[in-house]
């Protein structure tokens, strides 16, 4: 187990307080990250359908696996959802993304950028992180989570779904209050 | 209430580090001068290297030039100006060409996260104790059910006049953009089960298989 991926959700009230948390493994760096490691290793480009939900392929390219995130962006970063089909390895989206906003069933995005990584004993971990605040008036339970990308084809910019989870445990997001997603990338040696 | 969760979630962790892994694997074969295969190992490939990730960080977070960006070259000096860039993990190393993509070696040292380059490693030559470097070659991504997997292969051939000895370790030279392009870093090495002999006129043939199962 040289390589993996962890994520941690946490839900906080509009105190602050900890309401609950989850943290595990995640069960999918999907396959889309690897087509664009596969496009970059080879100085290639191959097919990889978009979160448009259109093949616009890969191709090596500066701006692809860019995750970091401004305010209010949900076509990039972390995401969350509420759906809850499984994950397949060719998922190219979320299943029922929450959007950005402050209306019934949106969540409000904050900055998300990556950390640099850091080693501590034989680990090197990446961690990035972004919290959603509910301010629609009502609860919201979050279900899934994932990373969308920046990723080029050989002709259009795009974003690329490279990270998909089903929470084992639904989140309750109590209006006023947030959840923090971390998702950290280990390798060991 | 959190505890009970706490609980449950834990064990749903350890189920799930039993089934499911982004893994990274290797297969080793040496052939003699008629094509016969001498000796073969396989396994799991024991490491990914820091740079790995410092070179996934400055794609991710598009650190731009000037952004502090630090990577440690295969040479042993600091890159102190990466930026995300096109060129980035790029291994597709040509023929003759030993700076980069597939590299095989003579330290058996143990792998650890700060390596930054294979510890005795062969260059590009037909000369004592060098062989020739052939096209870093990949197969594109596939999709078998639930698994993704691509794998990239590159034979050395030994063209010495001797048998070349002690072949033991293996490592991947991934090109990343610095000051200027082609800055190469140690993306992963292992270290082999036992020393691989190539006879003179044989070759000796590194497969990684990258791979992730949803």
């Amino acid at each position: 187990m040289k390589r993996q991926l962890w994520y941690k959700a946490i839900v906080r009230d509009r105190n602050g307080k900890v309401l609950s948390r989850e943290n595990r493994r995640s069960r999918s760096i999907l396959g889309n990250w690897y087509r664009i490691l596969y496009a970059h290793m080879a100085f290639t480009s191959t097919s990889l359908i978009h979160t448009s939900g259109v093949d616009r392929g890969a191709i090596y390219f500066g701006d692809n696996w860019k995750f970091k995130a401004d305010a209010n962006e949900d076509s990039i970063g972390i995401v969350i959802g509420t759906g809850i089909a499984a994950v397949s390895i060719d998922d190219y989206k979320l299943d029922s993304q929450i959007l950005q906003g402050t209306s019934s069933g949106q969540m409000r995005h904050l900055v998300s950028t990556p950390g640099w990584p850091s080693v501590a004993g034989s680990n090197c971990d990446f961690l990035t992180s972004r919290t959603f605040l509910n301010n629609s008036g009502g609860s919201i339970t979050v279900r899934e989570s994932g990373i969308y990308c920046r990723v080029k084809g050989p002709t259009y910019y795009g974003y690329a779904c490279i990270v998909r989870d089903v929470l084992a445990t639904p989140q309750a997001v109590p209006d006023g209050g947030s959840i923090t997603i971390d998702y950290t990338l280990r390798i060991t040696a | 209430m959190m505890k009970k969760q706490d609980k449950r979630t834990e064990r749903i962790a350890i189920e799930a580090d039993r089934s499911l892994e982004p893994s990274l694997s290797y297969k080793v074969e040496v052939t003699d001068k008629d094509g016969r295969v001498v000796q073969l190992e396989e396994g799991p490939s024991h490491s990914y290297v820091r740079q790995w990730n410092e070179i996934l960080h400055l794609q991710a977070a598009a650190i731009y030039i000037g952004g502090g960006g630090t990577v440690k070259m295969t040479n042993g000096s600091i890159e102190g100006n990466a930026y995300y860039s096109v060129r980035s993990f790029d291994s597709n190393a040509g023929i003759g060409i030993d700076r980069s993509g597939l590299r095989v070696g003579k330290d058996s040292t143990p792998v650890s996260i700060n390596d930054y380059a294979l510890g005795s490693p062969i260059t590009e030559g037909a000369g004592f104790e060098q062989l020739e470097h052939q096209l870093t070659y990949f197969t594109s991504p596939v999709v078998a059910g639930s698994t993704l997997s691509f794998t990239m292969q590159r034979s050395f051939v030994n063209h010495s006049g001797a048998t070349i000895s002690g072949i033991q370790e293996i490592g991947n030279y991934i090109e990343f953009t610095g000051s200027m392009t082609g800055k190469v870093a140690l993306g992963f090495r292992d270290v082999l089960g036992s020393p691989f002999i190539i006879p003179d006129g044989g070759a000796i043939t590194v497969t990684y298989t990258l791979k992730v199962i949803a």
